[in-house]
């Protein structure tokens, strides 16, 4: 079976999950309305579905940096990835949107009221606006890829425009967090840097295990000078992202342990869950270990396992930020508990599928179509 | 123009609800999505443990987080009375306002009912609303989010918006004591058995609340959030108080 064969059973089993799910999805809220969320007025007023669509949007900045800088800094031997990425980008931002629609209150009131009510003051509404400039200058970027004899020098006008939006959106979203004051598990100066950190690892660990899987996991069938940026470059990048971001980590795990600010109590509740603890030891330090050994680092299952489990643990972040910030009741009197509890409802967790399958089937449709791994000119 | 504001006098609240109850029936609210609310906490232990009660409306804020927020401007400042309103027909129901909220004052009622049974399936709605009750209030201004709340958008308390609006101009206060102002009153304040509850303009110098907050040293809830409330509590240390904490963290239940 040829790789394209394989491709375009992943783009089916992709569109399959997709209708499957955004049938159930259709039913659940058609007939629960947002009742079928676990969100409530206790206190988690931004659920899962919110995690789902911070997690696409900054996996979709992250893949745009390393497009851009690839084009801007990384010279001919980054030229495999840089299409894909953009492709990938574009893929992800859409699986991310699609849910955020869903758990909108008026999904398309917005795309009105949002863009004419020049709000200025808030940070949402400037991330709407950089994520729309982003779609478009990534769009522009994309169309000019698409030609055959396409040149990397030619497009470093576009990298530029297309960073610091990619950027801008990234750090737009630590914002949104981080202004909450008086919510201090949220509240950091460093949020923002925090996010562009995240996203660029995420970005990193995406285009590698996408790569792998546009080769339907074989290693003989990936490029050559695919493998030998992944063994030269790439992880070596990859883990030096792990690193920086388990510094994050561990800072503002250590300054909300330490702190006795009302509402940072939630990091002893974070610092002891399974799902904290998978995150770190699992989705970073195995990952980062499997990638700075020697013996593992150039192998290709190391590379897809390493990318794997960081991109599980990026998610797993997200949520635990992103909840943890709401887990303090805010004026609920004693009938609410000391720590509001949330699990994701099967309606969310079905957001999750629909926002998986849509990028993948997106993206495959991509690699079958316009065939991603298309390096172009090295020499303009 | 006014500047309405409340001052709630805590050695007087006895904790009723009578409050809440007014609220809830004037402005059509759900169970348990109660715009204005009495907040009880407890602290301590067995056989030594205190009961205190809270009131907590909308604070009106001059300076409100959830207005800065907005990417629609759904939610503004009245600039006639500084009232902070909801626009229902721009509200995407994003619920920033409600994160950015540092009261917690804020509703979206799409989500699980808090208090069942769920009395929107008992009540229905053929329209856009989210319940269609027996009773409803006459006013419907879903411009300044008054009325049955829609479905989709979050929702706040108005200060009695429609209301207030109507009271004669230059008035310094709005007593319900004063026969020809009494229906101006809030629902709230109006309904105070113990009279706890005072409204008035706190433009006015002479305003009897602004004679309150001076007096007795006013006080507004977590004012280091910069929000700036307009709504002010009195306290002399007796049974009710502003909790220091929102959770009970520091009496060792946490």
């Amino acid at each position: 079976m040829s790789v394209t064969t394989k491709q375009v059973g992943i783009m089916l089993l992709a569109l399959t999950g997709l209708l499957v799910t955004g049938w159930l999805v259709f039913d659940s809220l058609s007939t629960h309305g947002h009742a079928a969320f676990n969100t409530d007025n206790l206190g988690i007023f931004w659920g899962f579905p919110i995690v789902i669509y911070d997690y696409f949007l900054l996996t979709s900045t992250g893949l745009a940096m390393v497009a851009t800088m690839a084009i801007l800094f990384g010279g001919d031997d980054f030229r495999p990835i840089i299409r894909r990425a953009v492709w990938l980008a574009l893929a992800g931002l859409l699986g991310g949107v699609a849910v955020l629609m869903l758990e909108l209150g008026h999904p398309l009131r917005a795309l009105w009221a949002i863009p004419f009510s020049f709000a200025f003051s808030s940070p949402l509404y400037w991330k709407v606006m950089a994520v729309s400039f982003y779609v478009l200058s990534l769009l522009i970027l994309l169309a000019r890829m698409l030609k055959p004899d396409w040149s990397m020098a030619d497009l470093r006008a576009n990298a530029v425009v297309t960073l610091v939006l990619a950027l801008s959106v990234t750090a737009i979203a630590g914002v949104v967090y981080g202004s909450q004051s008086f919510r201090p598990f949220w509240a950091s100066g460093d949020i923002p840097v925090a996010f562009i950190f995240e996203s660029l690892l995420g970005g990193l660990a995406f285009i590698i295990f996408f790569s792998y899987l546009a080769y339907a996991f074989n290693p003989a069938a990936v490029p050559a000078s695919v493998k030998r940026l992944f063994d030269d470059r790439l992880t070596g990048l990859l883990a030096l992202a792990i690193f920086i971001h388990l510094l994050f980590v561990v800072a503002r795990m250590s300054s909300g342990l330490y702190g006795n600010v009302e509402g940072l109590q939630v990091w002893r509740h974070v610092a002891t869950s399974p799902l904290f603890l998978a995150e770190v030891f699992l989705g970073l330090l195995l990952p980062l270990v499997l990638l700075t050994y020697p013996g593992t680092r150039i192998r290709p299952w190391a590379q897809i396992i390493a990318a794997l489990l960081v991109m599980n643990a990026l998610l797993i972040a997200r949520y635990e930020y992103i909840i943890g910030g709401q887990l303090v009741p805010l004026f609920k009197g004693a009938w609410a508990p000391d720590l509001l509890s949330y699990m994701p409802s099967p309606t969310e967790w079905l957001l999750l599928l629909i926002a998986v399958f849509l990028s993948n089937f997106v993206n495959a449709f991509g690699e079958v179509t316009l065939k991603l791994g298309r390096e172009g000119s090295a020499h303009p | 123009m006014a500047k309405w504001g409340m001052v709630i006098d805590l050695d007087k609240c006895t904790g009723c609800q009578a409050c809440t109850t007014a609220c809830t029936m004037e402005n059509n609210r759900l169970p348990g999505e109660n715009w204005q609310d009495v907040l009880f906490y407890h602290e301590g232990t067995y056989p030594n443990v205190k009961l205190m009660w809270f009131p907590r409306p909308c604070m009106h804020c001059e300076n409100a987080s959830c207005v800065s927020v907005c990417p629609t401007k759904a939610t503004y400042k009245d600039p006639d009375g500084g009232f902070v309103l909801m626009d229902y027909n721009k509200c995407i129901g994003c619920k920033y306002c409600q994160v950015a909220c540092p009261y917690g004052v804020r509703f979206y009622v799409d989500e699980r009912a808090i208090v069942q049974p769920d009395i929107r399936g008992v009540f229905p709605s053929d329209t856009d609303r989210v319940w269609d009750p027996p009773y409803k209030g006459p006013h419907d201004d879903p411009a300044r989010g008054i009325g049955i709340q829609p479905h989709g958008v979050v929702s706040k308390c108005t200060f009695c918006y429609h209301k207030v609006s109507k009271a004669p101009k230059g008035v310094p206060d709005l007593d319900e004591d004063i026969p020809a102002l009494k229906e101006y009153v809030p629902a709230c304040v109006r309904v105070c058995p113990p009279k706890a509850r005072f409204f008035g303009d706190l433009d006015q110098p002479n305003s009897r609340v602004n004679r309150l907050i001076a007096d007795n040293r006013g006080v507004r809830l977590k004012d280091h959030t910069g929000n700036k409330p307009q709504v002010y509590y009195l306290s002399g240390g007796a049974t009710a108080s502003v909790p220091s904490l929102r959770s009970s963290r520091a009496s060792g239940q946490a």
